[in-house]
């Protein structure tokens, strides 16, 4: 059984891969990436090996967040394998146990998952200076890699049984949206208490002790017992470790069991008002029409109404960190993200509308209609976001000099949306399919390609960087800001328009061919 | 703007060819369907009947031929054609946060309809296809004959000359069936056109003006009626022209 759903993933993955150059990219470019993450750390690892205790000890915190984070991320990257989604398998004769063993050992052949275990190992080599430590490792390190995976597995399970309801789908929408500006948290948290980089004075066995009595730190916590000499925490650390492992596999294959036998999730009863409002501000235009729908599905839909929170949940902590730090600049470059974000949102737009985005083609909706009409529902969504985020900062007074950072503000969210209903038309992306679990992947997508992400990250920047200069050049006078702040958006509006001529032409030119990219759109 | 004639064919297709990877799929089919007539295509699975309704609707890019809807040809002039038609495919999903009657709205806005016809009209095909209860309910949640039926409203929303309506009957329950069957009757009376495919030769045998045989992504034959089964059954006249073996009588023996 193992065997058989570890090849039936194989044989997915290459049909996928040949019907898709995409797929294909996108897997070389994830297997490059995790060479690359064990080039960078599993060498610094091996090289603790040289040190004493209370620096080699890092590896028990260092490990304990991977752990954590390997949880958090699979809630919102492509952590669950969408290609063996449990449900598929509820017409056979299976128990949830088999199952669960086939579905780990696939998850271990996953290239995440061979990461970690390459980390994993080079986590023994820390220890290679303690000898007695280096077994304790080893076994350390595979309890570990199992409770990652198994963490990862139970968490999203759980989530999507919560998540068959449509106000259990906001709710977890809601809550995992949080869980996921984690890091951010934490980053905020180092930031505020200075960390100490000098390595003669480094110690960390303190937040080595704290990170091993932690769930996600008890199997990493076993060579660093080990290697001190504290015999009995270690076999505390055992004992919880593998019973931990053992409530993870316990809820896991219940949840299975459950999707097993209950397999349709429903979408839930929800009944829809007259929704007279939209129409009657924005029109009735083909174009009004898109953005009305646009703007609805931004709280109708679930898998919407994550990435909104975590868009606007965003710069409080950028305008926080601000205020701790007393840095200047970051409460602008927080808004300005925001901004990018914001406009960058609509890249997969198409990809949220997937195969039903036919309509549209069988209507001869006009391209530039769609692609306008989606810009101003993005910009009526967000561009209040936006504004209010600048206002209370410029209220609070951390941002520097307000007019200049307006100007970036503007021209950063007009750039971003025009490059997304551009970019959006050729690479429409991928989104979770409906009704599915709304993490199972977001704006990045796994068969998104790093094309989309470097436009992504490279456009906003080149378009918005001449503005930028021009504004902190003028930031002297008031005139010349003002000016600036005029032409900026006239720039700003000049690129949308742009975007959404060039996007609505490609997609009145190729639209069968589009509609036949959405066809595979959703995961 | 190309010249319509009043004599165009209300479909016309001209050596349609699909190949997907390299696999042709529809070779070179040619097929007129005359005005005013209600139209069948039924061929076995995986004939090419949807890949010939897409290419024929603007959906799927054919990889040679020329397609025309009352003159228009769809993929010169797409515009005009697509005004002129409605289209139901099957198996292609709604926008599904859209209840039933948002959907009727959205499909009349964007074919620039005044709102308070649209309303009027939408309505008035909710009330008639049994959907008025469900009016308010998302598509996500319709049944699979539910959501047959609200395609066939959104696509008969504005009226058009032409309807291209792939399997409208799959799903449904027999009272809305006749419903249906009712309302393509009159219409193709008023002088509109209805193309549809079908696998219950009974229903086309007994709605259709003609119809086309398509195997293989061929016309293995096309005439009225009368014309094709000759006094026989369309049924039987279908399993002689597709070849039909009697291939279920030896095997399988082992269930039963
Ligand atoms: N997107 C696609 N990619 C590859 N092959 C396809 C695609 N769409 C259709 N085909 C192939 O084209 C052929 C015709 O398919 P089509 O859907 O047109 O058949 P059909 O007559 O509508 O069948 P059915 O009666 O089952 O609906 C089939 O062999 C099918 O495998
Ligand atoms: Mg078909």
């Amino acid at each position: 059984m193992v065997g058989l759903i570890v090849r039936l993933r194989f044989a997915m993955w290459r049909t996928a891969m040949s019907r898709s150059p995409l797929h294909l990219v996108s897997s070389i470019v994830g297997a490059l990436a995790a060479i690359g993450v064990l080039a960078l750390l599993g060498p610094g690892l091996i090289l603790l090996a040289g040190q004493p205790v209370r620096i080699t000890a890092l590896t028990v915190p260092l490990f304990a967040v991977i752990t954590l984070m390997w949880g958090v991320l699979s809630l919102i990257a492509t952590g669950v394998d969408s290609i063996l989604d449990p449900a598929r398998f509820a017409v056979l004769p299976l128990r949830a146990s088999e199952l669960a063993r086939g579905l780990l050992a696939a998850a271990c052949t996953g290239i995440p998952a061979l990461m970690l275990a390459g980390l994993a190992l080079a986590q023994t080599g820390s220890w290679l200076g303690h000898p007695a430590a280096v077994p304790a490792a080893l076994l350390g390190g595979v309890l570990g890699l199992l409770t990652a995976i198994l963490f990862s597995r139970a968490v999203t399970s759980a989530l999507a049984a919560v998540m068959t309801t449509r106000a259990g789908r906001v709710l977890g929408a809601v809550v995992v949206s949080l869980v996921t500006l984690l890091p951010l948290g934490l980053n905020l948290l180092l930031t505020t208490g200075s960390l100490a980089a000098d390595l003669s004075s480094f110690d960390a066995t303190r937040s080595a002790t704290v990170a091993s009595w932690t769930p996600v730190g008890w199997a990493w916590a076993l060579p660093f017992d080990v290697s001190t000499g504290r015999w009995g925490a270690a076999a505390v650390h055992l004992a919880l470790a593998l019973l931990l492992i053992g409530a993870l596999w316990v809820v896991w294959v219940r949840r299975l069991d459950r999707t097993l036998t209950s397999p349709l999730t429903s979408a839930g009863g929800q009944r829809i008002g007259h929704g007279r409002l939209l129409p009657a501000v924005l029109g009735t235009s083909p174009t009004a029409t898109v953005a009305a729908r646009r703007i609805r599905a931004w709280y109708r839909d679930s898998r919407l109404v994550g990435i909104a929170l975590r868009t606007a949940v965003l710069p409080v902590f950028f305008v926080a960190q601000a205020v701790l730090t007393g840095m200047p600049g970051l409460a602008g470059v927080g808004v300005v993200t925001l901004a990018v974000f914001a406009g960058l949102t609509l890249m997969n737009d198409l990809a949220f509308d997937g195969p039903a985005w036919w309509l549209h083609v069988a209507v001869g909706v006009r391209g530039w209609e769609d692609r306008l009409g989606r810009a101003l529902a993005s910009a009526v969504v967000f561009g209040p976001v936006v504004l209010l985020t600048y206002a209370v900062s410029v209220a609070i007074g951390v941002i520097g000099r307000p007019v200049p950072w307006l100007t970036v503000i503007v021209v950063a969210f007009l750039a971003s949306l025009g490059l997304a209903v551009a970019v959006g038309a050729v690479l429409p992306g991928t989104a979770p399919r409906t009704g599915g679990n709304p993490f199972a992947a977001t704006s990045g997508g796994a068969a998104q390609g790093c094309l989309t992400a470097i436009v992504s990250f490279v456009g906003p920047v080149v378009l918005t960087l001449p503005v930028a200069v021009a504004a902190a050049v003028t930031a002297g006078s008031v005139p010349g800001r003002w000016l600036t702040l005029a032409l900026g958006t006239a720039y700003g509006l000049g690129l949308l328009a742009l975007g959404v001529i060039l996007g609505g032409r490609r997609l009145d030119r190729r639209s069968p061919e589009v509609l036949g990219q959405l066809a595979h759109a959703q995961l | 703007m190309t010249e319509v004639g009043p004599g165009d064919p209300a479909l016309e297709l001209r050596g349609l060819v699909k190949e997907f990877r390299g696999r042709r799929v529809v070779h070179a089919l040619t097929l007129a369907v005359p005005r005013g007539s209600l139209f069948g295509l039924v061929g076995p699975n995986g004939a090419g009947k949807t890949t010939t309704l897409s290419m024929a609707t603007g959906l799927l890019r054919p990889d040679g031929g020329t397609a025309r809807v009352l003159g228009h040809d769809v993929w010169a002039d797409p515009a005009a054609a697509k005004a002129a038609m409605g289209v139901a495919p099957d198996g292609m999903r709604l926008f599904e946060q859209l209840s039933g009657r948002e959907l009727l709205l959205y499909v009349g806005a964007l074919r620039r309809m005044p709102v308070d016809v649209t309303a009027a009209r939408a309505a008035e095909l909710l009330a008639v296809l049994d959907l008025a209860e469900d009016a308010s309910t998302v598509v996500a949640d319709y049944s699979a004959g539910m959501v047959k039926k609200i395609s066939l409203a959104a696509a008969l929303i504005h009226a058009p000359r032409l309807l291209v309506l792939d399997e409208p009957f799959e799903a449904v329950d027999p009272v809305s069936g006749q419903t249906i069957r009712t309302i393509l009757r009159r219409y193709v009376a008023s002088g509109g056109t209805v193309v549809m495919s079908s696998h219950v030769m009974e229903l086309v045998e007994g709605l259709c003006d003609r119809v086309a045989v398509i195997a293989g992504g061929r016309v293995l034959a096309e005439d009225t009626i009368g014309g094709l089964t000759r006094g026989g059954s369309l049924h039987d006249r279908f399993l002689e022209l597709v070849g039909a073996t009697d291939s279920a009588g030896e095997g399988l023996t082992w269930l039963g």
